[in-house]
């Protein structure tokens, strides 16, 4: 790849990534008569985690594709997703204290200490600050090969970010089943490699 | 939001079936029509949905049969052609398009105690004192508010305590949720 074809990859998919945050505000003011529906509220806090979630389960495609693939320039954009997929967490987290909870810092502290699904779910977004900190190039050379041990974190926080999915669903589990299943499947792939080259050296 | 619903008391109707003394209870029960209503296709719950109240619920006037909503025929959506509303309870209670009513001796056992007893229980009365296992009751957003309304405090059975409170005499709330 070309630096300046890269470039313009690298600007595509970042307008890419923009298009769920372009349609929820479209939705939120009513842009030609779309809608968020009869509870906003929570409508837009469901869809921001659920695009939260999409991204990092696409940000953890990135190695299988890569070498499934063996496009190994697919690295490159990975960074750019981990960090789509903090900015939907956060937003998720945002709207739910802002407009949700109008800033009520009590019964937030309450909800994330009582409401086991809340805790998991804010735990997830906690152990993302320091992965977004740390991913800038700066960061990365400092840390050297602790940047590599750091940045496991994003296993864990999958498993808890789909796990507080399926936590705060009524009855109808199907949805969460599906993203634990993909999860499951790009992290057993990992494990699978691992083996696979233990075994074989 | 205070929704204008168009219906007559269950009483009245119940009445004329002249209950005996052994109908304690009151069983609803749903159409069962996958083609009608695709949601039935898959067993998300144990399909035909079934609801039930006390006796003395389904006689309290403000326990709605319902056919229409906003001066119009119900829609399917909400529930054609008969759907029962209890103001004071969760919405779940208010089962829709009945097929069949039926008196009984004893509790029945409705969808969602059947799925989940532990979070969903047989009375499911609006209680801010007590919480559903997974969250809190205490607080609610109206429907229609939009985006930036504020949320309010839930009032005890909605804020029907005055008229449906003495139903529940000598009965522990926080059990039969």
């Amino acid at each position: 790849m070309t630096a300046s074809s890269f470039r313009v990859l690298k600007i595509g998919l970042f307008l890419v990534c923009l298009l769920p945050l372009v349609k929820l505000s479209m939705e939120t003011f009513g842009v030609s008569g779309m809608s968020l529906g009869a509870n906003p509220v929570e409508e837009l806090i469901h869809r921001f985690g659920i695009w939260g979630l999409n991204f990092l389960l696409i940000t953890l495609a990135v190695t299988p594709l890569r070498e499934l693939t063996g496009k190994s320039g697919l690295l490159r954009f990975r960074r750019m997703l981990g960090l789509f997929a903090f900015f939907y967490v956060l937003m998720h987290f945002l709207v739910y204290v802002g407009l949700d909870q109008r800033f009520d810092f009590s019964h937030i502290l309450e909800d994330i200490v009582e409401r086991p699904y809340i805790t998991i779910g804010f735990t997830a977004l906690l152990l993302l600050v320091p992965l977004a900190v740390t991913s800038t190039n700066a960061m990365m050379k400092r840390l050297g090969r602790r940047w590599r041990k750091l940045h496991r974190l994003v296993y864990l926080i999958g498993i808890l970010g789909v796990w507080h999915f399926y936590w705060q669903v009524k009855l109808d589990t199907l949805e969460a089943l599906v993203y634990a299943i993909i999860l499951a499947s790009l992290l057993g792939y990992r494990i699978w490699r691992k083996y696979e080259r233990t075994s074989h050296s | 939001m205070v929704v204008p619903w168009v219906g007559i008391p269950l009483g009245d109707l119940l009445k004329r079936f002249e209950p005996g003394s052994d109908a304690k209870f009151v069983r609803f029960k749903t159409l069962l029509d996958p083609k009608q209503m695709p949601g039935q296709r898959r067993a998300v719950l144990r399909w035909p949905y079934v609801e039930g109240l006390t006796i003395a619920e389904a006689m309290h006037p403000l326990t709605l049969m319902v056919v229409g909503v906003y001066g119009k025929e119900l829609p399917n959506q909400n529930g054609a052609p008969l759907r029962l509303i209890v103001p004071w309870k969760y919405g779940f209670k208010g089962i829709k398009s009945i097929v069949e009513i039926e008196f009984t001796n004893r509790q029945p056992r409705t969808s969602w105690e059947d799925s989940a007893p532990r979070e969903y229980g047989f009375y499911a009365n609006v209680n801010p004192e007590v919480d559903h296992p997974r969250w809190s009751q205490a607080r609610e957003r109206r429907i229609g508010a939009g985006l930036f309304a504020e949320k309010q405090e839930t009032l005890m059975f909605n804020g029907y305590a005055d008229e449906v409170a003495e139903l529940y005499t000598g009965l522990d709330l926080r059990k039969n949720y």
